[in-house]
């Protein structure tokens, strides 16, 4: 029975490099809504609770749920299933910014001002790069999963490792799901591990402990 | 110069943090804000850099409003200390101090070549300039928070407890440094503190604040001193301001007897002739001191005994005529067996010993001349 697998490598390929963009696209994208988000929420205190407050709610509700409200507007496509993810991604990088950004010590973003930085600068400069080990905290988690939930997308028909399981039911098939599910986790391990080697080639002065 | 003109700062919550400050503090000094917490001393400090901007009032920095100036531009031509350093923890020392130089537009490499002066000018290792602070000592944090104030060479630093969160040992080297580095850059300087002894040691002025940001006294550190305005700042300088303050008059007028100091080789009968109870004994050779002989033991011995080889007590410490202050000089007095205090000269060699009368005559004499000889903070004597 596991020569099922030789056998069918290109088509294990072909899904799980489907499930990497399904997962990797969303975290990105989450990631570029959250910046001027979880920036305007640290900045402003008022701004941030009614923003969490919704995220979560929209975190609450079921993915299949969410694929389906999106289906009318964006049909059975890759589309949808993006922006589903995108949203549940949002919901978990969103908070770590504005966390990464209060987590700034009070004594450098004073000191960043009294040393002549403008507000801009001071955030591209000084308060975003102290943030970096948070956000990438956040992100890492909107990866893994991204690249989880990207299966249930399947269910519309859209392709990923997902299929494998819905295959392998169907046919009772064990090997194929127990396939599925390895290359989900080596893919969020793979994905992970990059992200842990990003954040330190970014974050030089946390190197040496 | 920095005037402050009437100066209130009131929060929206009606709390007044200072209330109509005048202050003046001249080009080229140390001024010290100090008062208990809550006196509107760190809130001052702040509407300099307008960190923190006035209700009413004016602050004049050279005879220009501060508020004609764009806020960043004003800052960079200030230098500015805190006393959680407030260093970047993503950036190296060098480029810590580079901060303000690159700001400005210096190119990197000048900027970095500065910062690699100014590492040495506040006794910091050139190696140290690619490490991250946090790899750095509390004492070693500070200087390099100093090191980036200076970098840009502003003619103002404002310095906020900048030596409140070190040991008491660092702490005093830091002071000491702050001292001959401002004897040489001159910068009109701005400290904030809540310790008077702090004050006193590195102010040129001092602005004692009482409680809700009012003036107490303006005056300097021996001033402060010898004539407190009111009870409230006696009470602040403390009960042994009378002792404290001779730490502002020089050894130079005090007189010293030689009666009783004798060389090693000198013979008890010698000793016990002189007619003083204790003996300072002294290298013949050198002429530094060695210890005290008590005489009346000195009476139990053989009167050829050379006087080395008989007990000495422990010399306690001596003061360098001209250099220590008085303070100093009776300090060694009551640390001495002998109650005499030992007077040596830049070489260590004993020029003569005082008694506590001979004290009280140069104290007396220094309250007579009342501090006209203008010796006083950093051009005064050591403390």
């Amino acid at each position: 029975m596991w020569s099922w697998i030789p056998s069918n490598t290109s088509l294990i390929w072909q899904l799980t490099w489907e499930n990497l963009k399904l997962g990797v696209l969303p975290a990105l994208y989450g990631l570029v809504i959250s910046l001027p988000l979880g920036i305007i929420a640290a900045r402003w205190r008022w701004f941030y609770p009614p923003v969490l407050t919704a995220v979560n709610i929209i975190y609450a509700v079921p993915s299949l749920a969410l694929f389906i409200a999106l289906i009318p507007t964006f049909g059975l496509t890759d589309t949808t299933v993006i922006i589903a993810l995108t949203v549940f991604s949002l919901c978990v990088i969103l908070p770590n910014v504005v966390e990464g950004l209060r987590g700034v010590p009070p004594a450098v973003t004073q000191a960043a001002t009294a040393m002549g930085y403008g507000p801009l600068r001071r955030l591209a400069l000084v308060e975003l790069p102290l943030a970096i080990p948070v956000i990438i905290a956040g992100l890492r988690v909107g990866v893994v999963s991204s690249i989880s939930l990207a299966s249930v997308g399947q269910l519309i028909g859209v392709s990923s490792l997902g299929y494998l399981f819905i295959d392998g039911l169907q046919r009772s098939f064990p090997t194929e799901i127990y396939v599925g599910i390895v290359m989900v986790i080596v893919l969020a391990l793979v994905c992970d591990l990059i992200l842990v080697a990003v954040r330190r080639a970014l974050t030089p002065w946390l190197a040496r402990a | 110069m920095i005037t402050f003109e009437a100066v209130t700062k009131r929060y929206p919550d009606g709390t007044v943090a200072v209330d109509g400050l005048d202050l003046e503090v001249p080009a080229g000094q140390t001024m010290v804000l100090v008062g208990p917490s809550g006196c509107g001393k760190t809130t001052s400090l702040r509407m300099i850099n307008r960190l923190v901007e006035p209700t009413e009032g004016t602050i004049l920095l050279d005879g220009t409003d501060i508020r004609t100036r764009n806020p960043a531009q004003l800052r960079r031509g200030i230098g500015y200390v805190i006393q959680q350093t407030g260093l970047f923890p993503h950036r190296t020392v060098e480029d810590n101090i580079a901060t303000v130089p690159v700001l400005t537009g210096w190119p990197r490499k000048k900027a970095r070549d500065r910062a690699r002066e100014l590492l040495t000018l506040v006794g910091l290792d050139q190696d140290l300039a690619r490490r991250y602070p946090h790899q750095l000592s509390g004492g070693q944090q500070q200087r390099v928070g100093v090191a980036r104030a200076l970098a840009a060479d502003p003619p103002v630093l404002l310095m906020d407890e900048p030596f409140s969160a070190v040991d008491p040992i660092v702490r005093a080297s830091l002071q000491d440094e702050l001292i001959s580095l401002q004897a040489e850059l001159r910068k009109t300087i701005v400290l904030v503190t809540h310790d008077i002894e702090e004050a006193i040691k590195v102010g040129d002025l001092v602005a004692l604040f009482r409680p809700h940001g009012t003036l107490a006294q303006l005056a300097p550190p021996e001033e402060l001193l010898a004539a407190p305005a009111d009870d409230y700042v006696a009470g602040f300088v403390g009960f042994d301001r009378g002792i404290r303050r001779l730490s502002f008059v020089r050894t130079t007028g005090l007189a010293l007897g030689t009666g009783p100091v004798l060389p090693a080789d000198a013979t008890v009968a010698k000793a016990l002739a002189a007619g003083e109870p204790w003996i300072l004994v002294t290298d013949p050779q050198s002429g530094t001191p060695r210890g005290w002989a008590d005489a009346a033991r000195l009476a139990a011995l053989p009167a050829d005994t050379p006087l080395g080889q008989a007990a000495a007590e422990p010399l306690g410490h001596t003061f360098t005529v001209g250099t220590d202050s008085l303070r100093a000089a009776l300090d060694a007095a009551v640390l001495s067996p002998a109650g005499l205090a030992a007077g040596v000269d830049d070489g260590g060699r004993v020029i003569g010993v005082a008694t506590f009368d001979q004290l009280r005559a140069a104290i007396q004499a220094a309250d007579a001349a009342d501090g006209a000889d203008g010796a006083h903070g950093r051009n005064g004597p050591r403390q």
